[in-house]
């Protein structure tokens, strides 16, 4: 097939990205699982594939592409619809979880080191976030937002407690009551919004959505919800426990994309969805509790004992950034596009570097039999590319050159000084000292030589290679030119039309 | 007092109940319970929204009905998923050499999340 | 990429080649060959110095990235004395290092350190520049905490936390800086000239001075600096106190509006250097080991520099920054030769410690501009646009401490050397060679440079009325050190970083910050409290939402 139509073709490709990474499912239950890995592997590549072909039709036509399932529009029919943002977080998370089941693979050739095998159910939820996140990024309707958001909490669920231990089923349980009491209150702001306007189609209702006393209260009930989703401070409960508690696989994932899906929604309803005077006036509130958890979660993250801990309250941490976003990307100003980008820059850089640095706390851990923080004095010796991965993700969080948390974070900081945001300025700093000092801090003590020589399990090398590639891909965003992107803005509603430059 | 505008009252009445109950809820399986009747409670006013289509000269509105029923099928999911791990929890604390059981209506939060404040000396 | 001259290409070798080499020594059979890695990675670098016609500039990568390197006067000839520092410190470290089993490690640091800092001095655009700046500093932090004691690991710490600290100072800096135009990565140069017209000038030079001002060592931001020159290996110290504070130095020279008076903050500038350059010479005379008396000496000179940058600012001369450069330069020599020195001394047996000795006092007195000696040159320079009202006067008195400082580090050299317990007949050629032609270099090329850079004749120097204001603070000195080390100074040693002590404090109050927040989110994570806030959330969002969607003042 050649390129040209595949990308002509970009339209009928979302159903295809929704749906392709189900079929690893039955190989799952039918073949022997060396084989079923693999082909889930190969399924994972081919949605990769898929994914780029969605973004290079979206580039190439400047438009979004649409799907309407059956041939029914809405307001009667469901729609799938990729604008520039959705491919972008298509490609993203295509890529992230392709490592990820590269990481989680048996390793392949002679060396039997490295873990053991995953269990099969582990490929089968890998599959089914897959499925259920690329469902988030298109779907064009607030039910079937809904349900794909279920859908990806019952496959996110149960890979915190794979290994069935008593704290892991005790943090998967409390993750999935309280993602619970999130989607509800999300429904009922959306039966609120069907009551109002007999759609549920987010660009129809964009269209006719005013200022009125329902549509208030169904933002406020959808925001909320999807804030518990999120797990943004302080309802991030059940992050801490449920990412640390993973196997590293699956905390990367966890961690990397899945926690980005309810983001990805706030900013569709922020930015998209409602009146932009609702948005200029929720917006501050929105970033106040970001920087809240920039600052509580990073000092939170210098206190833990232990690496996983650590890097899962760095996540908490993180989430705050792209909170801080919305009252510069709601400006209406020319700064905005900017802001914006860094936002969505952050969210991507975000996504690789912790996904690198929880497969390396992983590896690190196997390697030590523990990932209690003191005693990793000198681990830089035995998993020197893990520790190296690990340290790269950091300088994305950091947000240092050349990694693209700079980028970001450059971006965020000109949109505020221009547009006299000093508090989220002085936010931003504090949160790279701070990350500066939860990050710095185990790579300085895993440089330093052990007072005993370390006792160390071999790890696959194979595994070192998968983190310190996606920490490279953070890295890698750091080369992103410092204005905003075209493509990010592709088939973004018209009110953005006056600030893409 | 029209039967939609009961039924709207009720549902919201019975997501009150149910958000009230997954607030106060001390263990796992009342904010189970409590999860189903705020489910309930919206899954009614959405019913009762359904009567919206009578302004339009139809008899009801037939879209929500269907993703009522879609709504029954993802909580009951949830329900059964959020049992499940209750059962394996509770098997897990049963099980000789498990953490020493918390008291009833332990909160399920997982040991690994707790924090010792200046634990890293 | 095509139409590159041998300039260019030149310019970007000096930092490709050694960041090349960094990555080649991931594999164990490159990181073991440190001779060829230490001795080859700065010669590009000098050959650039030396080769590249003044105002070379060649835009690496385009629009939008903008990554320029350009040659200026002050660029060359910090970049020629950094990379002749980095050549026979190398060279030293190769020898020095030789039963090491983590030399490759340190190679490896060397290496970065060694591309960040020649890329400083070679990069025109902000982002690269902030890329090096970081890259410099942080590499730096691996040659300090090479011996990994437990006073360098306190060392690193400090080390880093101020480095963190200080790049979060700077990119906000260069951020707003880099918002009066409109490109958006613009030349050092450009953003620069916007900055008198900027509406926040005064916090940009406020985040400038203290970001640039910490890595110099100027006071209270010195604090790291005695204690990671004096914990790194004697080759380590040599280019951490010779060049990589030179980062700030040339941070200085290129972010400060060069030709536009400041009044304020030029004087204020001033003050900190002439209070530092006498605070470093106190704190340095109670010092008992060398390392640590050059290390205040380095905390001394960078306040000198800082106080000349500081009348440049304040007058507006556009000449200081290269007669600060030059300065720099001078200090940049003497002071890694004046710590290879002290390798040499303990390395030294006693019967030949003389010689060594002699050299240090050399050195010394050129480093208090002793006439005829290559100090005197930079000396002499800096005079010229200071004056002769009370800042000159405190200028020459300052090198009066300096003289009574370096009298101190002979002394202790000595010390040193007498408790070596050398055995065999002399100092390994290998230390020895690189050394001898450091301190030869370091004396006598400012001579070469002085007439290329000040524009001003060598014959001005040998005038007797600068003869004697050269010599007298010089013999002031020195009569002042007889008067003291008579007898051994009874001085109470300040513990290296002083002022570090003032920070248990805030260390404290850090803590209490930190518990505060574990006891926040632990209370947080408590279901009741999360299920609530949910609640709540969800009202006051709707709550601010009816606020502006339903004033109350707005019913007509």
């Amino acid at each position: 097939m050649s390129g040209a139509v595949l990308f002509a073709s970009a339209d009928a490709l979302l159903v295809v990205a929704v749906i392709l990474p189900l079929f690893a499912v039955p190989v799952l239950f039918l073949a022997p699982s060396r084989i079923a890995e693999r082909a889930t592997v190969v399924v994972l590549g081919l949605s990769l594939l898929v994914a780029l072909a969605i973004a290079g039709g979206v580039g190439r036509s400047g438009a979004a592409a649409a799907s309407f399932i059956g041939g029914w529009r809405p307001p009667l029919g469901v729609g799938l619809r990729a604008d520039g943002f959705s491919a972008f977080m298509l490609v993203m998370t295509a890529a992230v979880l392709l490592a990820t089941g590269l990481f989680a693979m048996t390793t392949p050739g002679r060396s039997r080191a490295g873990g053991e095998r995953m269990p099969p159910a582990f490929w089968m939820l890998l599959a089914s976030v897959f499925s259920a996140l690329n469902l988030v990024f298109l779907a064009e309707d607030l039910f079937t937002l809904y349900v794909a958001l279920e859908l990806l909490t019952f496959a996110a669920v149960p890979l915190v407690c794979l290994e069935g231990k008593l704290a892991q089923v005790e943090a998967a349980l409390r993750y999935l009551l309280f993602a619970l009491f999130g989607s509800l209150l999300y429904l009922l702001g959306v039966v609120v919004i069907y009551g109002l306007y007999g759609t549920l189609d987010i660009i129809l209702v964009a269209r006719e959505a005013t200022a009125s006393p329902g549509f208030v209260l169904a933002l406020a009930l959808m925001t909320a919800g999807m804030m518990a989703k999120a797990a943004l401070f302080p309802l991030h409960l059940w992050l801490p426990p449920a990412h640390s508690g993973a196997p590293p696989a699956a905390s990367a994932l966890l961690s990397a994309v899945v926690i980005k899906a309810p983001i990805f929604l706030l900013v569709r309803f922020w930015l998209d969805l409602a009146p932009s005077t609702l948005a200029v006036a929720v917006a501050p509130m929105l970033a106040g509790l970001g920087a809240a958890a920039i600052v509580v979660c990073s000092l939170v993250a210098l206190a833990q004992p232990r690496l996983k801990l650590l890097i899962a309250y760095s996540t908490a941490a993180q989430i705050g950034y792209l909170f801080l976003m919305f009252p510069l990307a709601a400006a209406s100003s020319p700064w905005s596009a900017l802001a914006w980008t860094g936002g969505a820059l952050h969210l991507a850089s975000h996504a690789f570097s912790k996904a690198a640095m929880f497969m390396a706390a992983g590896l690190i851990a196997e390697a030590l039999g523990h990932d209690r923080i003191a005693g990793l004095s000198g681990v830089g010796r035995v998993v020197p590319v893990s520790l190296f991965a690990f340290g790269l993700g950091g300088l994305s969080l950091m947000g240092l050159p050349p990694a693209g948390g700079f980028v970001a974070k450059v971006m965020l900081l000109s949109a505020a000084v221009h547009l006299g945001a000093w508090w989220i300025a002085a936010v931003i700093l504090l949160g790279g000292l701070l990350a500066g000092g939860y990050v710095l801090k185990v790579v300085v003590l895993a440089l330093q030589r052990p007072a005993e020589p370390l006792v160390a399990q071999p790890v696959a090398h194979w595994r070192e290679w998968v983190a310190l590639a996606l920490a490279l891909v953070a890295v890698g965003f750091g080369f992103v030119p410092l204005e905003p992107s075209h493509f990010l803005f592709i088939g973004r509603p018209a009110s953005w039309a006056g600030m893409v430059p | 007092m029209s039967a939609p505008v009961l039924f709207g009252l009720l549902g919201a009445a019975l997501s009150a109940v149910g958000v009230y109950g997954l607030m106060v809820g001390r263990d796992a399986l009342a904010r189970i319970l409590a999860f189903n009747l705020l489910g309930g409670g919206v899954f009614l006013v959405f019913g009762a929204v359904a009567r919206r289509g009578a302004g339009a000269g139809f008899a009801a509105d037939p879209v929500p009905q269907a993703l009522v029923i879609t709504g029954i099928v993802v909580a009951f999911s949830a329900t059964a998923l959020a049992v499940a791990l209750l059962k394996r929890l509770a098997a897990l604390r049963a099980r000789p050499g498990a953490a020493p059981a918390k008291v009833a209506g332990a909160q399920a939060e997982g040991t690994k999340g707790r924090v010792q404040p200046g634990g890293d000396a | 990429m095509a139409g590159l001259s041998a300039s260019d290409l030149m310019l970007l070798a000096a930092v490709l080649v050694p960041l090349v080499l960094a990555l080649a020594a991931i594999k164990p059979f490159v990181r073991r060959r440190v001779d060829v890695l230490l001795l080859v990675a700065p010669l590009p670098g000098l050959l650039a110095a030396v080769a590249v016609p003044l105002g070379q500039s060649v835009l690496v990568v385009p629009s939008p990235f903008r990554l320029t390197f350009a040659l200026d006067l002050p660029g060359a000839v910090l970049l020629g004395g950094a990379a002749l520092l980095w050549l026979a410190a190398g060279a030293y470290a190769v020898c020095y290092l030789r039963s090491d089993p983590a030399r490759g490690a340190f190679s490896v640091w060397w290496l970065l350190t060694l591309a960040g800092s020649f890329a400083v001095f070679l990069v025109a655009d902000v982002a690269s520049f902030y890329l090096a700046y970081a890259l410099v500093s942080f590499s730096a932090f691996g040659l300090a905490t090479h011996d990994d004691t437990v006073a360098a690991r306190r060392a690193g710490r400090v080390y880093l936390a101020l480095t963190v600290f200080g790049e979060a100072l700077l990119i906000a800096a260069f951020v707003m800086l880099a918002a009066s135009v409109t490109e958006p990565n613009p030349l050092i140069r450009d953003a620069v000239a916007g900055l008198p017209a900027s509406p926040w000038r005064g916090a940009i030079l406020a985040l400038l001075l203290v970001g640039f001002g910490m890595k110099m060592g100027l006071f209270p931001l010195h604090v790291w600096m005695p204690l990671a020159h004096a914990v790194a290996p004697v080759p380590g110290s040599a280019v951490l106190s010779g060049i990589v504070v030179k980062a700030g130095l040339i941070g200085l020279i290129r972010f400060l509006p060069a030709g536009t008076p400041w009044f304020d903050w030029g004087a204020g500038l001033l003050a900190a250097g002439l209070f530092t350059a006498f605070y470093g010479v106190a704190i340095g005379l109670t010092q008992r080991h060398p390392k640590r008396v050059l290390a205040y000496s380095t905390v001394s000179q960078m306040g000198v520099v800082a106080a000349v940058l500081g009348v440049g600012l304040k007058t507006g001369d556009a000449t200081v920054p290269v007669l600060a450069a030059f300065y720099g330069f001078n200090h940049m020599l003497l002071k890694g030769a004046m710590f290879l020195t002290v390798g040499v001394a303990a390395a030294c047996p006693r019967r030949r410690l003389v010689p060594v000795l002699v050299v240090a006092a050399v050195l010394g007195l050129s480093l208090a501009g002793l006439p005829f000696t290559g100090g005197a040159l930079a000396k002499f320079a800096v005079k010229e646009p200071v004056g002769d009202g009370l800042a000159g006067l405190l200028l020459a008195l300052s090198a009066v401490g300096t003289t009574v400082l370096m009298a101190r580090y002979v002394l202790l050299l000595a010390d040193v050397g007498a408790g070596a317990t050398a055995t065999g007949g002399s100092v390994a050629p290998g230390l020895r060679v690189p050394w001898a032609v450091l301190s030869a270099a370091a004396v006598g090329l400012p001579f070469a440079l002085f007439t290329a850079v000040t524009g001003t004749s060598l014959a001005l120097l040998f005038s007797l009325d600068t003869l004697i204001k050269g010599l007298w603070p010089v013999a002031l000195g020195l009569g002042v050190a007889a008067l003291i080390y008579q007898k051994p100074p009874k001085f109470v040693e300040v513990p290296a970083g002083d002022i570090l002590v003032a920070a248990a404090p805030l260390a404290r109050l850090y803590q209490h910050v930190r518990d505060g927040a574990v006891l926040l989110d632990t209370l947080l994570r408590r279901w009741s409290t999360a299920a609530l806030a949910l609640v709540l959330l969800a009202l006051v969002l709707g709550y601010v939402m009816a606020g502006v969607a339903f004033p109350p003042h707005s019913a007509p």
